[in-house]
Order: structure tokens, then sequence, then C-alpha cells
């Protein structure tokens, strides 16, 4: 019997119909066990969304410091506020252009570097650079390649002209948002890459073989097979992509500020000048949560569209 | 007997004055000192601007404090922009983190609003330090350092915009002669008026094909704004109507000063909108650029004053040492841009030994040794720094130069202080930056006086009529 179930022939005995629970000092043990993560996870986690929301319904400002329950007072001025839905607009035009081309650049290179090329490595190693730059410091360097004066972009364009080319990128309204795709493209794209080609080096083989023997071509391969295999880690590339883009500052911020006027004011740095500049605490507060719950809103849909939740 | 009586009277007399003239000895910086003595082991911490204005407290005041009296010195290192939140928030949270404060004078009414500024008369008048107070430069003493009747603040940099200018090149006999031949009138060195600076930065652009450009000014907002506020005023604009607390930013000379800065862009380098501070200088320290305008610090670094420093190795080297010219800028009126005071936390636990640093470091012995460190960028602002042979001795044109400084403390204009002034601040920055971009100068300010009046409203309009009337009513508030 013992020979039978070391070598796993042995009938198994039926499952009992519900296992007996344990005596309550172990039950509690293991509740103890957890309190303390529990409790970081609660203070960490929980407590400043719960205060956020508790200062949303205050006036505390540079001048007062009224802690007074003030009702809806500060969401009924934000649903007025036309600057914040231009900085949301602002913020979903960014999002709309970047995470496309960022998909579509991350998806060509994965492809392209899925197959063996020599010194594939070290193109990689390359390619993975710009991710792991701080924001803010790619963003200023992109500012001085734009820069009229010391930067090498127009230097190049004029060479490319043939005349002195005075293209202004952080000031005019013309050039701000190609600045901003450009340096932000740059940026995230190989973050994309590394998902997808993770992705795409993790089909199985058979799939494509039996495709190319049924006489199916690249492109077709490509959309039939490899994509629908990758779906659920595009769907997270996408999604934390999209996270990222709504709470983009930094580049912005290092090549605008926001402007010309808010011309480029995303609804984090609107956010940063109200809280941090013009300390409208309160105010602030209830465009955080307006902001959580917008992104909680998208989180969810997304989830739910590509059914990562299950 | 009588020559007794004379004798004795005469020794009198000497005891007397050796009396007085060993209290009078004895220095504000040294009275700090000495009281401080009794708080030997304490530590206390001091919010600076981030940057070379830090290299004052980290390399050279902190350490000597620390020798003198055994009063550690931490320096809380906070880049200008977020000082203001940083002290705010602290005052807040009453954490008692910072002990003695810098603070750009413009915020001081809101600060003391917030009650976040210890009143300093108290210690002013039992440290005996009223009487050096005199020394400091009128338009900083009686401007940046009291709100209300009670000091809250010891005025220490002398933050006031310069006008620079090539001698060689306004000088330039052909320059001149030509000038007046197509102009009509002697080529002024320097411009005292807009209208001829536009003239002599158009036709020197024009006359020498860009080699040097006429002028370059800092356009970016940032900057844009302390200029906007100066020229504005020069040309008798008027930020509110006194009595509705309406915004007049809009008015007849603020379209005048925005047309007139595009106009003149024309005759600036290309590019030179998103110029900020050290494009600026770079341009002008090359060469670039015969006439600018900034804060002190140009004009050091321009003659190589303390560029040999490490902590200055960005600072291009000056190609124009020699040839700078210093002047009150066209119309006289300088913008006092920035600039710091020294405060004590209200929050502080250490007020007394916060406070007896500040007076030391803010006395006429030490603020000369600090105003002529090569690294720092603290600027003079005592009537005995203008005057000081040594400092005059630093290059040869240190006597212009200082001579230009001593002006601007007479007639220079207040940074516009009310309450939450960064948010009207932040309008007019957005004003600029929507200049450049090519908007319509009437439709932009009309926008910007839009924002102010809604600003205003929100923090009550009579409140805010006060803070202004209080503002206004400063010697330097307006071109007298």
């Amino acid at each position: 019997m013992i020979r039978d179930r070391l070598a796993g022939t042995a009938p198994r005995e039926a499952a009992p119909a519900s296992a007996p629970r344990p005596p309550w000092r172990e039950r509690w043990f293991r509740y103890l066990m957890v309190v303390p993560a529990v409790t970081v996870i609660l203070f960490v986690g929980l407590f400043p969304l719960v205060y956020t929301l508790l200062v949303s319904f205050q006036r505390i400002d540079l001048v007062e410091e009224d802690t007074r329950f003030h009702g809806l007072v500060n969401y009924a001025r934000l649903l007025a506020d036309e600057r914040f839905r231009e900085a949301l607009g602002h913020t979903f035009l960014i999002m709309g252009i970047a995470l496309p081309v960022e998909l579509i650049l991350g998806l060509l290179l994965a492809l392209l570097l899925l197959e063996r090329l020599p010194g594939k490595p070290i193109f990689i190693a390359l390619l993975v650079l710009p991710v792991v730059i701080s924001p803010i410091v790619a963003g200023s360097a992109w500012r001085l390649l734009f820069d009229n004066r010391f930067g090498p972009v127009n230097q190049i364009l004029s060479w490319m002209v043939g005349e002195p080319l005075t293209i202004l990128w952080t000031v005019h309204p013309r050039y701000v948002y190609p600045a901003i795709l450009v340096a932000e493209i740059w940026q995230w794209t190989p973050f994309m890459f590394l998902l997808l080609l993770a992705g795409l080096s993790a089909v199985d083989r058979a799939l494509v073989e039996a495709a190319q023997l049924d006489g199916a071509g690249y492109v077709t391969i490509v959309l039939r097979v490899l994509l629908p295999s990758i779906r659920p880690i595009l769907a997270v590339a996408l999604l934390i992509r999209a996270l990222d883009l709504f709470r983009l500052f930094d580049v912005v911020w290092a090549l605008t500020r926001g402007g010309p006027g808010t011309m480029t004011e995303t609804v984090s740095i609107y956010a940063y000048i109200l809280g941090f500049q013009q300390f409208e605490t309160s105010y602030t507060a209830a465009l955080a949560v307006v902001i959580v719950l917008l992104l909680s809103l998208l989180v969810m849909l997304a989830l739910r569209r590509v059914e990562i939740a299950r | 007997m009588n020559r007794r009586r004379m004798l004795r009277t005469t020794a009198g007399i000497a005891l007397v004055a050796g009396f007085a003239t060993a209290a009078s000895a004895q220095q504000a910086d040294d009275i700090a000192v000495e009281a401080a003595k009794r708080y030997r082991g304490t530590e206390i911490t001091i919010v600076w601007e981030a940057g070379l204005q830090s290299l004052d407290p980290l390399n050279f005041s902190g350490p000597l404090w620390e020798k003198l009296t055994g009063i550690k010195v931490n320096v809380i290192e906070v880049p200008t922009a977020e000082m203001f939140t940083k002290i705010l928030q602290e005052h807040r949270a009453g954490s008692g983190a910072y002990d003695a404060l810098n603070v750009i004078p413009s915020w001081m009414a809101d600060l003391v609003r917030a009650g976040a500024l210890e009143p300093l008369d108290p210690y002013v008048d039992k440290y005996g330090y009223r009487e050096e107070l005199e020394d400091i430069a009128p338009v900083y003493r009686d401007n940046q350092m009291k709100v209300g009747d009670t000091i809250y603040g010891f005025p220490d940099d002398g933050d006031v915009f310069v006008f620079y200018y090539r001698k060689d090149v306004l000088g330039d006999p052909d320059i001149q002669r030509a000038f007046k031949a197509k102009l009509g009138y002697d080529l002024p060195v320097p411009p005292k008026t807009w209208k001829e600076f536009r003239d002599v930065a158009c036709f020197v652009t024009q006359h020498t094909g860009g080699k040097p450009y006429g002028a370059a000014f800092f356009r970016e907002a940032v900057y844009g704004q302390f200029m906007f506020q100066e020229r504005f005023r020069v040309e008798g604009g008027r930020f509110f109507d006194p009595d509705t607390m309406k915004a007049t930013v809009n008015s007849e000379a603020g379209v005048r000063v925005f047309e007139a800065w595009r106009e003149e862009n024309a005759c600036m380098p290309p590019g030179v909108e998103s110029w900020g501070f050290v494009e600026n200088l770079a341009a002008f320290l090359a060469g670039d650029t015969a006439m600018t305008i900034s804060w002190p610090p140009y004009g050091r670094w321009a003659a190589g004053y303390g560029t040999e420093e490490q902590a200055l190795a960005w600072v291009p080297k000056s190609k124009i040492a020699g040839k700078v010219g210093y002047a009150l800028p066209p119309g006289g009126h300088p913008q006092l841009a920035a600039g710091f005071s020294l405060a004590v936390s209200a929050s502080s636990r250490h007020k007394e030994a916060a406070y007896l640093f500040i007076q030391w470091l803010n006395s006429k012995d030490t603020s000369l040794k600090r105003v002529q460190l090569p690294y720092a960028l603290r600027d003079p602002f005592r009537t005995s720094h203008f005057a000081s042979a040594e400092y005059q001795a630093k290059w040869p044109d240190a006597p212009a130069y200082l001579a230009a400084l001593q002006a601007g403390a007479v007639t220079g204009l207040l940074d516009l202080s009310l309450i939450q002034t960064d948010k009207y601040e932040e309008a007019l920055r957005q004003g600029i930056s929507r200049l450049w971009a090519g908007e319509d100068p009437k439709r932009i300010l009309d926008d910007v006086a839009a924002q102010w009046d809604a600003i205003t409203e929100r923090v009550g309009l009579d409140r805010q009529r006060e803070a202004y009337g209080q503002w206004a009513a400063k010697p330097n508030a307006y071109p007298r």
C-alpha cells in the first residue's frame, strides 16, 4: 500500500465533505499573524485616502484653516472649474496619442528583436536605457536638446533645410505638443517593448509552426496567433502606461511647465500648482478624490474588458 | 585750584568717553556671539535657498558661528519655488523643525497672517540691534523689514535689477557717428528711457549684423513677470483701482509694455523668448549682446570676480571683463526682484538662539564679509557695503558697480505683495508665456485682469483692498 502510494497508483481516499474547523486558538493565531501586515496596508494605503476625502469636505487654504464640514462646496467648484476640464482634456489628448504610438513602436521593436539577430542583447540593453532615466531628468535633457541656442535639434534641422531655423519647441503652440510627445514616447516605448518581447518570447513556437504549415503569412501569424496569445500582457502593458500617462507630470513640467498659458497643463500639474504653490489644500483634495475615482473606474473597465480580473 | 579742577574734569570726561567708546565698540555681531554662548551645544536649523545661495551657511557662516558660539547650524536647502510652501507646511504641522528662515519679502505679509513668523522687536531691543538696522539701505529697511509696524525680518539681500551695457560697443565712435546720422541725436550711454533703449538696441543689431546683438533679456515668464512689474509701473501703470480693487493690469500701460516687448524682440537674438537666467548670462558674458538687465551677480561675474571658484565652474568665462558699464534700467526704477529677509520661525523651539544667529549674520561686520563671498549670491544691501573700501577694491569697476546698486536701493520698486500673491503672479506668468505664443496683448491682459478679479473675490474684496492699501502706501510701491 505504501509502495502503491509512493508510486502514486493507490486509489485516492474520498475527500471529506467539509474539513473540520481548526480550534479557535489556531484561528486566532492565524489572524494575529496577518494583523501587522494588514495594519501597515491600512495605514499606508487607506489612511491617506480617507484623510484626503475628509479634507476635501473642509475649507483649508493659505488664508484659513477651517476644519468644519462644508459639504460638497469644493466639488461644486471643481465642476465649474474650466481650467480643470481643460487639464483633463490635455491629459487625455497626450494619452490618446502617446499610448497607441508607444504600443505600435514597442510591438514593432519586439517583433524585430524576437528573431535571432547578431548583437541582440546589446540592442536590447541600449533600447532599455531611457526607461531607467528619471522622467524629470529625461524632460530636462529634451529641453536642452530642443533649446534654440544650445540644442542640436534645431541645428540638425537647419543643416537639413540649408538655412538657420528658429523653432521654439517649448514656447510656440504649434510645437509644444510634438515636443512633449517625442520626449514621452522616447522614454516609454522601451517599456512597452520589454513587456511585449517577454510575452512574445513565451508564445508556444508550435502554434507559429502550425500556422506556417497551414500557409499563413507573417502578418497573419502576428495578427491571428501572436497577438491573441499575448492579449493579457498587452492589456496589462496598456493599463500601466495609461495610468502613467494620466499622472503625467515630469516631462511636461521640465519642458513647458504647462505653458504657453495653460495649453499643456495636465491634471497632475494643475494639482501640483493648486496644492503646493497656492496651498489650496481642500480644493486639491477634492481634485485628488475625483482623479482617484476616475482612475478606479478606468481600471475597473479595463480589467473587465480584458478579463484579467478573473 | 582751577588747574586742579580742570584736570579733574578732563579726567572725568576722558573716563566717560572711554566707557562710551567701549560700549559702542561692542557691535551687534559681538553682542550676538556673547549672548549665544549660553546656548552652546544647541543645534538650530535654518531654511536657505538651494544651490549657490546656501554655500554661505554651509561653507562660511554656519561653521564660523559654531566655532564662535558652540551652536551648530543645520542648513535645509529648499528650491525657491518650494520655500514658501515648506515654511507654511512646517508651521501648520507645528513640528518645530525650522528655527530660522530665509523669506522673500513679498511673502512676509502672507506668512505673518498665517502666524508663521516671530515678531522680532523684543529681541532687537534686548540685543541692541536697532542702531545697526539704520545702516540697511532705505529701500530695503523701509519696505522689506516690517509688516504693519512690527519687524518680522531683516533685509539681507540687495536683489535689485541692474542695467548692464558694453562700454566699448556703445562708446564706439563709428557706432556713435552712424547712430547720430540715422536717428538725429547722440547715442545715449547708457539709454535713460525705454524709447532710447529700443533705438540703441535695434541700431546696434542692424549696424553690427548681430555681432553683437543690441540687447537681450531673460524673457521666460518666471523672470519676465518681474520685468513686467517694473516696466508697467514705470510706464505709469497701477495694478488695481484702490477703491474698487478692480485689476487695472490691462490698462493702456500694460498693453504698451507687451507690445514694446514684442517689438524689441525683433532686435534681440532669435529665440530670446525662451531665454532664462543662464541663457541670457551666457550670451552676455560671451560678448554676444551689448545690453541686458539682471540681478547683481551678472556684474560681478562679467568682471570675472569669483568665477575661478569651483562652485561657479558652470558660469561661462567672461570675455567682456573691464568693458561693462552699470546703470539703472531705463526709467530709473529697477525692480527689487525677490531678495531675502532673515526671520525666525514662530514654531521654533530655539527662538532666542535662532534670533541671535540671524542678528549676527545680518550685522554690519558679518554681512560685509558675506556679500563679498565670491561664490555666494548675497548682494550688498547696507550703506556701509556700498561704501566699503575693501569691496570697492575687488575689481577696477567695482566702485561704479556699487554706485549702481546704491542708486537702485533708493529708487527701486517693490514686488507686488498681497494676500496670496503667488496666484496673481501665476496668472501674470501665464500671460507672458501666451504673449510669446503669439496671442494678442490686449486679450491676454484682459484675461489676466479677469483672473486677478476672480482671485480677489475668492480672497475677500475688503481684506485684499486693505492688504493692497498697506502695500501701495509703502514708499517704493510706485515711482514717486
